[in-house]
């Protein structure tokens, strides 16, 4: 390249890591424990752990819209504005609706985190394993394709991750959700102990746990090792952790990373496409622009780890054509941006309690008690496919009588009451049927900033999703009524796809090539020597938060990537 | 109220960077302390809302909303937080409160007694519902007043403690009944 400085040598790696994000930041933790000189590319800025915590240690009244975004800002930004943690204490880690557009045929809010570290700064930490009835759904529902892993095959990997991420759990012994490596839970509420217990009694197929989730509430040495304290229970996670008490590239994997002394970290490093060898057969780097020069500019290395987020990793493979490959890199089969799914959140349920009156609850807790899927787990019983998980918490909250004015209204003020009754809540979380018509497609004219061309993201809910969210309606009513729950009301959001920011698939596993364009490996069936292990990796979505599964399944094909990079394989 | 005033002036500073401020030499009475973007305000109308949270929330053996500076953050608000129609409602309902107060106590709200400014926010809350400017504008300055002073520093470092670092969670403790607050 005559269009830069740098010399050959200096952009020539061993591994190249598309994305720092949850997933990219343990490929650049395994590689270079590995002893491979490895570039970890991110577009956005540098956030460094402590230090780039703007707000993390600041009062309520130090915000000086206390916590409100802006009108001129929603109204620039409807979709983000959208996204339940987009608030004045965290909106510096969210990019903006035209930083970045897209095309939306129906709607989709695209919520995104053009940062180092991405999305594991501000994400929810809930962690919670995938079981054979997630692997084997597809095959034997007859949707989508069979995925080319069962449990055992991410079992170790989950266990290995786990352990480095720190998982606050208890063992339930639960068939479809496996217990894994847990520090110790935080506690439930007596509200939520009564419904666990209520639940135990009347339904054989149901449980009520407490949900597992990356918070250290018992550090190890390994995560001493790795700079992370204690828990605090601050519950204001998505500003950074000044305590490193939960899991984020930031706090663990990328300085880990960096402690190796094989990484190279970029920021403001858009990659453009991925360089495909024709003699070689093989991907031998990337087209990278800077976003503060627009110089574009190649990197080289053996293997690339495209771990951009599912957009954005279907983005760069539909760009990454050649004569070998039109439609998109490895993307023979012409799945490449298909099936693509999400989770479906729009079902909420909330009621109270009138038990437990001379109890409240004292501190704050970063997570919540959680069902495990019920619906269709060990066979087909409605008639809808899948099922959904749910979110369950409760608390004692209080009022403020804020009639009249003056010294009464004063009084009032300073003497809040507790409500007569605890309060309870649910929200679905909902497996969605990834579909060939749901797709990510690139722009025939729109170009962004960077030359690269636009995304259209194009789906939408279906009869099964609605299918589902009334069920949840009608079994979470019926589970809340039991229980003695009252005042209960149900509430569709009516959200857009990508709310839930569990967007997944494009890049889908499989067995056959034919229909796939990834196998057991992650490895492009096409080009072996490029593998995808974020969210567009996804065959199904199950109903589980995905975070920990693409950790595990990144640590594993990581691991097969060097083996084969030893071998001479790739 | 020098002290509070700068305060808020630094967290207004923080936000954002297109408010600009007036230098002192230029500041006289009909002139505003904060130079706003979106709504204008004069300066004997920013003292009228001062006195107004006073009328609110006034000071007792505890500051008052004034001395908090709930009158800027009002304005803050209104000025960052609100569409341009409610922005407009606000004003014209300000000035109808004015209006409302020269009409029943024969004098400016900034003029009027204390008893004078009870008696008119007393017909206010009688309205509370009226679909009127007035009632908008008495609504969202009482609402906001409330917020400003609730999560003050001043209240949350005295009245209800606000903890950053809790460092624990019981799921399961005693209710204890709360002992009244002096307010």
């Amino acid at each position: 390249m005559s269009n830069n400085n740098t010399s050959l040598q200096n952009r020539t790696f061993d591994a190249i890591v598309i994305g720092s994000g949850i997933s990219g930041g343990w490929a650049a933790k395994e590689f270079t424990e590995k002893g491979l000189k490895t570039l970890v590319l991110e577009r956005g800025r540098d956030v460094k752990h402590l230090k780039d915590y703007p707000t993390t240690s600041q009062f309520p009244w130090e915000f000086p819209h206390r916590g409100q975004v802006p009108q001129e800002i929603k109204a620039a930004n409807p979709s983000i504005s959208r996204c339940y943690a987009y608030k004045e204490d965290a909106m510096h880690f969210f990019v903006k609706d035209n930083d970045h557009p897209y095309g939306q045929p129906k709607p989709f809010d695209w919520i995104r985190g053009y940062q180092v570290g991405g999305k594991s700064l501000m994400w929810a930490r809930q962690t919670q394993r995938w079981s054979d009835f997630d692997f084997e759904g597809p095959a034997r529902d007859g949707f989508a394709t069979d995925w080319p892993i069962r449990y055992k095959d991410i079992e170790p990997w989950y266990s290995y991750v786990e352990k480095f991420v720190g998982i606050s759990g208890n063992k339930d012994g639960i068939p479809h959700l496996p217990d894994g490596e847990f520090l110790p839970p935080m506690e439930l509420t007596c509200v939520e102990n009564y419904f666990k217990d209520f639940v135990k009694a009347n339904y054989k197929d149901r449980q009520v746990i407490y949900a597992r989730c990356a918070h250290l509430t018992q550090p190890q040495q390994i995560h001493l090792d790795q700079g992370r304290g204690q828990c605090q229970k601050r519950d204001l996670c998505q500003r950074g952790c000044p305590f490193g008490g939960y899991f984020s590239s930031n706090s663990s994997t990328l300085p880990w990373a960096e402690k190796t002394g094989n990484l190279t970290l970029r920021p403001f490093s858009v990659v453009h496409s991925i360089i495909y060898d024709e003699q070689k057969g093989k991907a031998t780097g990337v087209r990278v622009v800077d976003t503060n020069t627009r110089e574009m500019m190649e990197y080289y290395a053996n293997v690339i780890f495209v771990n951009a987020a599912a957009v954005n990793t279907n983005l760069i493979l539909l760009n990454s054509t050649s004569h070998r490959f039109p439609n998109g890199l490895g993307n023979d089969s012409g799945v490449l941006g298909k099936y693509f799914a999400f989770h479906n959140y729009r079902g909420h349920i909330s009621g109270q309690y009138e038990g437990f009156k001379d109890s409240t609850t004292d501190g704050r807790r970063p997570t919540s008690a959680y069902l495990p899927r019920f619906r269709n787990v060990m066979k087909q019983e409605t008639d809808f496919l899948r099922g959904y998980a749910a979110g369950f918490s409760s608390g004692r909250g209080s009022h403020t009588d804020t009639n009249g004015f003056g010294k009464s209204l004063k009084e009032q003020l300073f003497n809040s009451q507790t409500d007569s009754a605890w309060f309870v809540g649910s929200h679905m979380m909902g497996e969605t049927i990834p579909k060939e018509k749901s797709t990510v497609t690139l722009d025939a004219n729109r170009k962004d900033e960077w030359g690269i061309p636009q995304i259209n993201i194009d789906l939408d809910y279906d009869d099964n999703d609605e299918k589902m969210l009334k069920d949840f309606f009608e079994q979470m009513t019926e589970m809340y009524t039991k229980a003695g729950f009252t005042n209960i009301s149900t509430g569709d959001s009516k959200q857009a796809p990508g709310l839930d920011i569990h967007e997944m698939g494009g890049v889908r596993m499989g067995l056959d090539p034919k229909t796939s364009m990834l196998n057991k490996w992650n490895q492009l069936h096409a080009c072996t020597n490029v593998f995808v292990t974020d969210g567009a990796c996804m065959t199904s979505t199950s109903t589980q938060n995905p975070s920990l599964t693409y950790m595990a399944l990144t640590a594993r094909a990581a691991d097969y990537a060097v083996k084969q990079l030893k071998k001479g394989e790739i | 109220m020098a002290v509070n005033r700068r305060s808020a002036i630094k967290q207004l500073l923080f936000v954002s960077a297109g408010v600009a401020f007036l230098p002192a030499c230029l500041q006289h009475t009909t002139r505003a302390s904060l130079a706003l973007k979106h709504i204008q305000v004069d300066g004997d109308q920013e003292k009228m809302l001062a006195e107004l949270v006073e009328t609110i929330i006034p000071a007792t053996t505890t500051p008052g909303a004034k001395a908090l500076s709930a009158h800027l953050f009002t304005l803050i608000m209104m000025d960052d937080c609100y569409k341009k129609e409610e922005q407009q409602q606000w004003l014209n309902g300000l000035k109808a409160f004015e209006q409302a107060c020269k009409k029943l106590n024969g004098r400016s709200f900034l003029k009027s007694t204390p008893a004078q400014r009870e008696a008119l926010l007393t017909t206010m809350e009688a309205g509370w519902n009226n679909k009127d400017d007035m009632s908008f504008f008495y609504r969202t300055t009482k609402h906001l007043t409330i917020k400003a002073y609730t999560s003050s520093k001043y209240f949350l470092t005295n009245v209800d403690i606000y903890e950053l670092v809790p460092a624990r969670f019981k799921g399961c403790v005693p209710l204890k009944p709360t002992t009244r607050k002096i307010a």
